[in-house]
């Protein structure tokens, strides 16, 4: 602790021992820094969430393939040839370049290895290797690993391969990604419309009104999921309208819950009271000071429904309440390809990884939302 | 008298988003024996934060960058985390500023205040028990033995702050702390806890650390006054020094701020907002506020002026060539009707 | 305490009428007769069978016979196109122990894995190993449970050998587990990242909370402090995610169900439906109801005894 000692300070300019603002009025200063606003300021920290900025690209990404997909080769979703069912997938070069998975190979076992070189069972270069040589009862026997183009003589490619009934799998891959996207968005943006609209009829009006509302949300809550989608399919059918609205049941819910919390909150804010006290309408008050203070929260809220929407999606096709078929979705994709995951695990193997990069996409880049909306939030 | 706790030097910043929060820069204070110092500031001050870092819970970005702490003789600054396990309670304990938010809500009332001295092993659980019940009546909880089963929620905020000054005193220690303990209380309820705490102290021997943001409060409580603004203590001397002869301007402001029931003006309000602590400014950080602000009070940083044996204030304007400046007007009429007051009271008392 | 499990215990069989008369409705009222298919019946057989079923009568007689039915015989009604003419109830009470035992097993598994989990997130916040386990926390959500159990299947199952592909249904003890395995783990994932990022989010909050702080200037050690004041009053709020969590593993096992060709609900539900099997359909539905509404009661009954605010609060209006 210094203690003022005239020695210490035997240069001190004295000259400056003078008042300086003595007269003026001392005010508040202005922040020099420039605002920013808040829509910009969340995206300035979204974009610094790397993983997030990952997602929304491979959301691009796979929105492009749905979109392009399908007409990215000639084949249409519902050519049917049973000549070609179950190809393996091949993409020409891919397989020069080694990768495994896309070279077409079939797997073909207890062959005799003396017939390995007739060139009418085994067309020539169909063979991609042999492997488990071993005698049985004198003969000598084998695995082979053939490419199933050359050795069944299709001369198309299927980049994914085909399915039971020969329908290209890439074609149908990406159409089943549009749907499913489709049924997807579309049902949380009217689980978002409805849900935005009753909450704020609740949260505005409170008192009897509010109980009302708030009563009947919970009877309907109280319905599991599975039951509901059910039920409603079951009415309904099973067209893609009837999927969107049973997915849209009982998730509006939380939405309007969330709105209608949010607009308790706000009613207590002081410039509410203020712009109220001031005669500013009721319209004005929910436009332009409560439902803006929502949008992050339900823009959230909208990421994070997708992957629950597709994941109702693809369970209503496994257990049978899907697309009426030929019409391919994820999820049909997934329960046929299972019916035959032991032999042709890439049938199931390419909606698996599309799901699932979907979800995980959409969660993060959820996440990466929130986070950027309510930086109090982050982690949570 | 050798004093129970020195502060020295003591500067602590914390790494926060935008770059390093100076909070404290360089804070030094005695406490003697029963003694009770009163550490008063605006909010941001860095008062908070010395005490935390006096128990050694400063949060995880924060740091201590110099300075020592000696409690006893024993630098606290050099301790780890299991050092202050024999200190925190059993030595030096915490009176938080909310008490609706630092009792845990789902655990009974004699639990929370029992469950130090039953962990540490020093005393038995029936034992606990008698000596919660002793101190809960200490602090003035009716019913104590019903009120011992009880959970936070069925305690008002007055009750509870009584709770946590008995949980605070439940290893006999020996300073206690006492953060804002009133602040988050009603008025009326304000008074009882700073009686009961001036109550304890006689009666317990304590030594106690006041912080507090509200000339009001410090009046009747403190033996000693440190003021502190932007991290550093500005002005300290005895409570008389510090409300009958201030010195530093910010002193000035702050007095001036404090309501009284013979003031007939407008309230005075502090102009302007407290600096910026990334970036702390040069000199006297008060300058910018300050209407008696000389230019070197802008360029260096001034050191503490003597005025007497007990009374210190770091401003330019002490400084034998500095212009005189009177305390403004508002102040002196306000201090000698204090005066006049306590003449009053101390004749009647006679 | 006692006036607060009543209330809950009315609210529940409430709710369970509530969604069986309205199932029963919908399900009654949905377009086309159920001898739909059958064309070599004669119309005196469909009405001979029509009114055996009482299906001649009007939708309300109907509905109050079959509930009349349920309460005083626990009979609920027949299978009419998978096992003709066996009561539902036996059919159903035969599948269901095998679900209870997957679902709950799942359950069980996933609770201490995620509170580890989330524990040791919380407590490392903004580690290399938070951050790992959160990517790991963020996959486990995102992959549905199906997709899970086809992957386990196929490798661990088919290409290692270590598990029976598809459910065994002889198999007893060690070994029946053994067997459910797959299905249990596919279906743990999920709630264990779930309870696992709640209890980060959670405890990394009453962690930095007054009381924690009290605790430890009151003289607790940080371990002391963080198991008796944190974890414990941040298990409280898990109660919310319990529900949705078991809601999850119950759609989940309808699918997993069939993957792995366990003989339980899911499967019987899906037979059902595609077969227009109604009075079966109606039983699996309401177990399932059943079983989330019960779910929904153990939580708010446990959210009384773990928080006193709740059972002293309800206990003051007696």
């Amino acid at each position: 602790m210094k203690i003022f000692d005239k020695n210490d300070y035997k240069d001190l300019d004295v000259s400056k021992l003078q008042y300086v603002q003595l007269e003026e009025s001392i005010h508040d200063t202005n922040f020099e820094t420039k605002p920013i606003g808040f829509f910009k300021d969340a995206m300035l920290r979204f974009c610094k969430n790397k993983s997030s900025v990952v997602a929304s690209i491979l959301i691009v990404i796979i929105i492009f393939f749905a979109v392009f997909g399908p007409m990215m080769n000639d084949k249409g979703f519902n050519d049917q040839d049973l000549g070609r069912v179950n190809a393996p997938p091949k993409i020409p070069f891919l397989a020069d370049m080694g990768v495994g998975l896309f070279d077409g190979g079939m797997t073909l076992v207890n062959r005799r290895v003396e017939n390995l070189s007739d060139t009418s069972q085994y067309p020539e270069g169909c063979i991609l290797d042999v492997y488990n040589r071993r005698f049985i009862n004198g003969v000598e026997m084998c695995d082979l690993e053939v490419d199933y183009y050359i050795y069944n003589d299709v001369d198309e490619v299927y980049w994914f391969g085909t399915d039971y009934l020969g329908r290209d799998l890439w074609t149908r891959l990406w159409r089943g990604a549009r749907i499913s996207l489709v049924i997807a968005l579309v049902s949380v943006v009217v689980n978002v419309v409805i849900g935005v609209t009753y909450g704020s009829i609740a949260g505005y009006y409170g008192g009897k009104i509010d109980m009302v509302m708030m009563r009947i949300t919970e009877v309907i809550n109280a319905f599991p999921n599975i039951v509901v989608m059910t039920l409603f399919i079951m009415i309904f059918g099973t067209g893609i309208f009837s999927i969107i609205l049973a997915l849209v049941v009982r998730d509006w819910i939380g939405t309007a819950r969330l709105i209608r919390a949010q607009f308790y909150r706000f009613k207590q804010n002081e410039y509410v009271l203020a712009a109220k006290t001031l005669g500013v309408p009721d319209r004005t008050l929910i436009f332009r000071h409560i439902l803006p203070n929502s949008i992050g929260p339900i823009i959230t809220r909208t990421a994070l429904a997708v992957p629950g929407a597709i994941f109702s999606e693809s369970f209503l096709a496994y257990i049978g309440l899907g697309l009426r078929p030929p019409e391919p979705s994820i999820g049909i994709l997934l329960s046929e390809g299972q019916k035959v995951l032991l032999y042709y695990p890439t049938q199931v193997l390419f909606p698996a990884i599309l799901i699932s990069v979907l979800c995980i996409s959409f969660n993060m880049f959820g996440n990466g939302l929130r986070d950027a909306f309510d930086p109090t939030q982050r982690g949570a | 008298m050798e004093p129970i706790l020195q502060v020295k030097d003591l500067t602590v910043s914390f790494n926060a988003f935008a770059g390093t929060v100076q909070a404290v820069r360089g804070i030094s204070f005695d406490l003697n024996p029963h003694e009770t110092l009163a550490i008063v500031g605006e909010s941001g001050s860095g008062k908070s934060v010395s005490i935390k870092a006096v128990l050694g819970i400063l949060p995880k970005n924060g740091r201590i960058e110099k300075g020592e702490i000696l409690y006893k003789g024993n630098d606290l600054t050099k301790f780890k985390e299991e050092d202050f396990y024999s200190i925190r309670g059993k030595e030096i304990s915490l009176v938080f500023q909310d008490p609706l938010s630092a009792l845990n809500p789902i655990m009974k009332i004699g639990k929370q205040i029992t469950e130090a001295l039953i962990l540490s092993g020093s005393v038995e659980k029936s034992k606990a028990k008698a000596k919660a019940i002793e101190l809960m009546e200490a602090v003035g909880i009716p019913d104590p033995e019903l009120r011992f089963e009880q959970y936070p929620f069925q305690f008002s905020g007055g009750m509870r702050q009584r709770i946590v000054i008995a949980i605070a005193l439940a290893s006999d220690p020996e300073l206690l702390i006492c953060d804002e303990p009133t602040t988050a209380l009603d008025v009326t309820i304000q008074a009882k806890i700073l009686e009961l705490i001036n109550d304890l102290k006689r009666k317990k021997d304590l030594s106690i650390i006041f912080i507090t943001h509200d000339m009001g409060v410090v009046a009747n409580m403190a033996d000693r006054i440190c003021v502190m603004y932007a991290g550093r203590i500005v002005e300290y001397g005895t409570a008389r020094e510090i409300f009958y002869e201030p010195a530093h301007p910010y002193t000035w402001a702050l007095l001036s701020a404090m309501p009284d029931l013979d003031t007939k003006e407008k309230l005075f309000a502090i102009p302007g907002a407290p600096p910026n602590m990334l970036m702390p400014p040069k000199g006297d950080a008060f300058a910018a506020r300050n209407k008696y602000a000389l230019q070197l009070d802008f360029e260096e940083e001034p050191p503490y002026f003597k005025l007497s044996e007990t009374h210190y204030a770091a401003t330019w304007l002490l400084h034998p060539d500095a212009p005189k400046v009177e305390m403004p007007e508002i102040l002196r009429e306000r201090i000698a009707r204090m005066k006049e007051k306590e003449a009053k009271s101390n004749g009647r008392a006679e | 305490m006692t006036k607060y499990i009543m209330q809950r215990l009315l609210a529940t069989v409430i709710t369970m009428f509530v969604i069986l008369t309205i199932g029963f409705l919908v399900i009654r009222l949905m377009p086309g007769s159920i001898f739909d298919g059958y064309d070599e019946m004669t119309p005196e057989m469909m009405q001979a069978l029509n009114a055996k079923y009482n299906f001649d009568k009007p939708v309300i007689v109907q509905y109050f016979i079959y509930l009349k039915n349920i309460l005083l015989h626990w009979d609920w009604g027949i299978s009419l196109k998978m096992n003709p003419n066996v009561p539902v109830w036996t059919i159903v009470k035969q599948k269901i122990p095998v679900t209870l035992y997957v679902n709950f097993y799942s359950l069980l598994l996933s609770l201490p894995l995620g509170l580890l989990a989330g524990i040791v997130m919380a407590l490392k916040k903004n580690s290399g190993i938070d951050y790992g386990v959160s990517f790991l926390v963020v996959i486990f959500i995102s992959v549905p449970s199906f997709v899970f159990a086809t992957g386990l299947q196929y490798f661990l199952a088919y290409k290692f050998g270590w598990f029976p592909i598809i459910y065994d249904v002889n198999a007893v003890g060690t070994a029946k587990l053994h067997s459910l395995l797959l299905p249990i783990l596919a279906l743990a994932f999920s709630p264990i990242a779930r309870v696992a990022r709640y209890l980060r989010a959670e405890l990394a909050e009453t962690i930095n909370s007054e009381y924690m702080l009290l605790a430890r200037t009151k003289g607790l050690t940080y371990t002391q402090a963080t198991i008796r004041h944190g974890i414990r009053n941040s298990l409280v709020p898990l109660m919310n995610i319990i529900i949705p969590m078991f809601t999850t593993i119950m759609g989940g096992s309808l699918v997993v169900e069939r993957i792995f060709a366990i003989p339980g609900m899911g499967g019987l539900m899906i037979q059902a439906i595609n077969t227009s099997d109604h009075q079966v359909t109606l039983a699996t539905l309401m177990f399932y109801s059943f079983i989330s509404i019960i779910t929904i009661l153990l939580v708010d009954l446990s959210y009384g005894i773990v928080d006193p605010r709740i059972r002293i609060g309800g206990g003051k209006a007696e």
